[in-house]
């Protein structure tokens, strides 16, 4: 970063010589240390997970709930810095109840994102505001269907089958890659997800942390955005830690082997 | 030949006398600044519920009356909210829709949290009367009269009335409009007090209302013999009928009844 | 080191600062009691000692650490919104409710130019129907909710006592629970400096009790059930032991708790 330290980077609203946007990308820098969340699209359903880092033994286990529900049958997660999270949240809350009160129905999912990424982008064209520091993966179920959306401090956004964002995205997105998500169950999903944010997590393993999952389906939820019971989430990380354990043992052999090379 | 060319194609004085103005400008010639809901227009009728020992059933029947018109035959007039609470509205029926996606609203906001907060029926009741005096107290009324029914905080049967006034009350037994004349009476057979609502079971509570629907949709000449009948219970959560028949009616009677319709004498 | 630099966050930095300066708090949480206690001080000899601990509702109170002031509009604002969930809905408001209305207006604050943060920090306590809870509210826009927590000058040896004694107290009665707290309080005295009726403030809500505060004659009973009301860490002022021993809490805080400590600024 040529430019950090010339002044363009202060203020938001400034591009620099090279036609950059400082602060935006400062506030990415910021998502990029988040505990890890993904989002999975199925065929019929959603499913959110992410690794919350105990920053603190004192904190209460299972509370502090970093998935939200923006209305009904759509639900967000996010990596960044939280506040601004339920910031976006709850103005997603505010588009979702002020469609519901114009046009007495759902708003539909394209549109939702499409409003919360106006919403998002103006955030970088003031110097009286900064933008959000959050990436946020949004989604839900309408009369269309599944949607899944990753939303960035920038304002733009894109469709996803597998979302991933925050410190482990990048082994994150390998794992989604592999995923076979048109065939793949929304219960299943459930699963890889945990297996998913286990495996992100070993690049972050000197921290403890715990794990949240919630889901939408037609199916299993009646179409509302709802954590997992408790079962499938105990049946879920038990998959995660076998899987992992497999994993190291693989690792281990080829280890082996490369050492006999 | 007319030489105004507002008058050109109206009917002419000659032959009908002349225009009463004050027919076009009756929007600026009130004797009274403003007016909101004089009357309720399309209208549903009695809303029936009664306590039993594990829970509470409520029915309503399907018509939407415009005036003595059986209008609209499959309207829904009972709303669950949440896990263990409902409501019934009787009154005008663009009003009640008005109402249900207020519930709605509620329901969508009280799920942001998952903290195990629920939204119960005496919550629901409260929040409904407090709407209902509001708007009466602005002259605005909503024309409704409204049976909130589920458990209470502590998993009793909860029955409690609201209506357009912001009036409340609760009973054992409960029903509004017509069905206060007709059905209270024979529910109160079944349950006349509190402390008797321990000694009935699911099965009498529902018969005694199922018996009362029939009864209402016999007397009163703006019910449907087509209802809709919700269960609340513990064990089981809200329990929703649609689409019950009033069955084994008979009208022989009928051809008895004299000084309308067809008949000459 | 967070690499947004625009001013509004960098103000965050600094009302997180503000807390530091703040005396201390301490809030302790069981599924049944939550306790708040506090350190109060005077500005002036002759001058009254700023009020610590707030009550919102018949089950629901905060402490504070930082920009009275601040704390007083907050609070204002949590009565607001007490009171309004018991007109509509004739419930009280929850305790998770309360922490996250807060964090989202503090959140506001953060994020553009006009305002600045609030420079307060808030421990949160409050009995519903899901049992008691304990949360701590920064004006970042965060709420979390702990088992134990301290906020305000030297807080992390308050802290300290909290994280080696929370699964100790997780059973424990309100007495109990409140003996912790004030243990965990002690723990963040400067060395020439004690409990006594004046300067410490007690507060519970639980099960069986409405929020009750604690306050001057009424601290002694508390205060008589420690076994010394000056910092056991550094030592001093052991002899001053005219309180009952009935305490059960025999564990005696070491020193080296202290050492870590990262703030120096002094508790007056």
């Amino acid at each position: 970063m040529t430019s950090v330290g010339t002044g363009y980077d202060l203020s938001n609203s400034v591009f620099s010589p090279d036609g950059r946007n400082f602060q935006v990308e400062y506030a990415s820098k910021a998502v990029e240390n988040g505990g890890t969340s993904i989002g999975l699209k199925t065929k019929n359903g959603i499913v959110f997970a992410v690794e919350k880092i105990i920053t603190s033994k004192l904190l209460v286990p299972g509370k502090n709930n970093r998935i939200q529900t923006i209305g009904r049958s759509i639900g967000a997660v996010y990596s960044g810095l939280l506040p601004d999270g339920r910031h976006l949240v709850s103005r997603g809350r505010d588009e979702f109840n002020s469609y519901r009160s114009q046009y007495k129905e759902d708003i539909t999912v394209p549109y939702l994102i499409d409003r919360l990424g106006n919403y998002v982008q103006a955030y970088t064209c003031y110097n009286s505001v900064r933008p959000f520091g959050i990436t946020s993966i949004i989604g839900g179920i309408d009369e269309d269907g599944t949607h899944l959306y990753m939303l960035e401090p920038s304002g733009s956004y894109w469709g996803y089958k597998g979302a991933a964002t925050g410190k482990g995205r990048q082994s994150a997105k390998n794992e989604l890659e592999k995923l076979n998500l048109d065939e793949l169950s929304t219960r299943d999903a459930v699963k890889e997800a945990a297996r998913i944010i286990y495996q992100a997590h070993e690049d972050n393993k000197d921290k403890d942390f715990e794990i949240e999952i919630s889901w939408i389906s037609k199916e299993e939820t009646k179409g509302l955005h709802q954590f997992v019971p408790e079962d499938l989430l105990n049946e879920a990380k038990q998959y995660a830690e076998d899987k992992l354990n497999e994993d190291e043992d693989e690792d281990e052999e080829d280890e082996d082997e490369n050492m006999e090379e | 030949m007319e030489h105004d060319p507002f008058r050109w194609g109206r009917p002419s004085d000659q032959a009908y006398g002349e225009y009463n103005n004050s027919i076009a400008h009756a929007g600026q010639q009130q004797s009274f600044p403003k007016m909101n809901t004089q009357q309720p227009i399309v209208t549903g009728t009695s809303v029936i519920a009664i306590k039993f020992k594990d829970g509470i059933v409520i029915a309503a029947d399907n018509l939407g009356s415009y005036g003595s018109l059986a209008r609209f035959t499959d309207v829904e007039r009972l709303f669950p909210v949440g896990d263990h609470a409902v409501v019934g509205i009787s009154g005008d029926i663009s009003d009640l829709q008005y109402v249900s996606r207020l519930l709605e609203d509620l329901e969508i906001e009280n799920n942001y949290d998952y903290d195990g907060h629920s939204l119960r029926a005496p919550h629901i009741h409260e929040y409904l009367q407090k709407v209902f005096y509001h708007r009466r107290s602005k002259m605005d009324p909503l024309w409704n009269s409204t049976i909130v029914g589920g458990l209470d905080d502590s998993g009793k049967p909860f029955l409690k009335y609201v209506d357009l006034l912001g009036v409340q009350y609760s009973a054992p037994t409960l029903a509004t409009g017509f069905g206060a004349y007709l059905a209270l009476p024979i529910l109160r057979k079944v349950v006349f007090e509190e402390k008797d609502v321990e000694k009935i079971d699911e099965e009498t509570a529902r018969n005694a209302i199922k018996e009362c629907m029939k009864v209402l949709f016999y007397r009163d000449a703006r019910s449907l013999d087509k209802y809709s009948l919700i269960t609340i219970t513990k064990k089981n959560g809200v329990v929703f009928e649609k689409g019950l028949k009033s069955e084994e009616q008979s009208w022989r009677f009928a051809k008895d009844i004299k000084g309308y319709g067809t008949q000459k004498v | 080191m967070m690499v947004i630099l625009l001013l509004t966050h960098q103000l965050v930095e600094y009302a997180l600062e503000a807390i530091k300066q703040g005396s201390a708090v301490v809030g302790l949480a069981t599924k049944e009691y939550a306790v708040l206690v506090a350190l109060k001080r005077n500005a002036e000899e002759l001058g009254s000692y700023q009020k610590k601990i707030i009550k919102v509702d018949d089950h629901l109170g905060i402490a504070l650490a930082g920009l009275a002031p601040d704390a007083r509009v907050l609070s204002n604002f949590l009565r607001e919104q007490a009171l309004n969930q018991k007109m509509i809905f004739n419930r009280p408001l929850s305790t998770e409710k309360a922490a996250t209305l807060l964090a989202d207006k503090a959140q506001k604050n953060t994020q553009s130019y006009g305002g600045r943060p609030y420079g307060v920090g808030l421990l949160v306590i409050g009995y519903d129907e899901t049992g008691a809870h304990l949360f701590e509210f920064q004006p970042s826009g965060s709420s979390l909710e702990y088992v134990g927590a301290a906020i305000g000058a030297r807080s992390q040896a308050g802290r300290t006592y909290l994280e080696r004694s929370f699964e100790a107290y997780a059973n424990s009665t309100k007495e109990e629970l409140i003996v912790h707290g004030l243990n965990a309080l002690r723990d963040t005295l400067a060395q020439d400096k004690e409990l006594n009726s004046k300067n410490t403030s007690i507060s519970i809500v639980g099960k069986d009790i409405d929020f009750t505060l604690y306050d001057d004659d009424d601290v002694q009973q508390w205060l008589d059930r420690l076994d010394s009301v000056s910092n056991a860490r550094t030592g001093v002022n052991n002899d001053n032991n005219d309180d009952d021993d009935n305490n059960d809490d025999n564990e005696e805080p070491t020193k080296k708790e202290g050492e870590d400590e990262e703030d120096k600024m002094e508790t007056d």
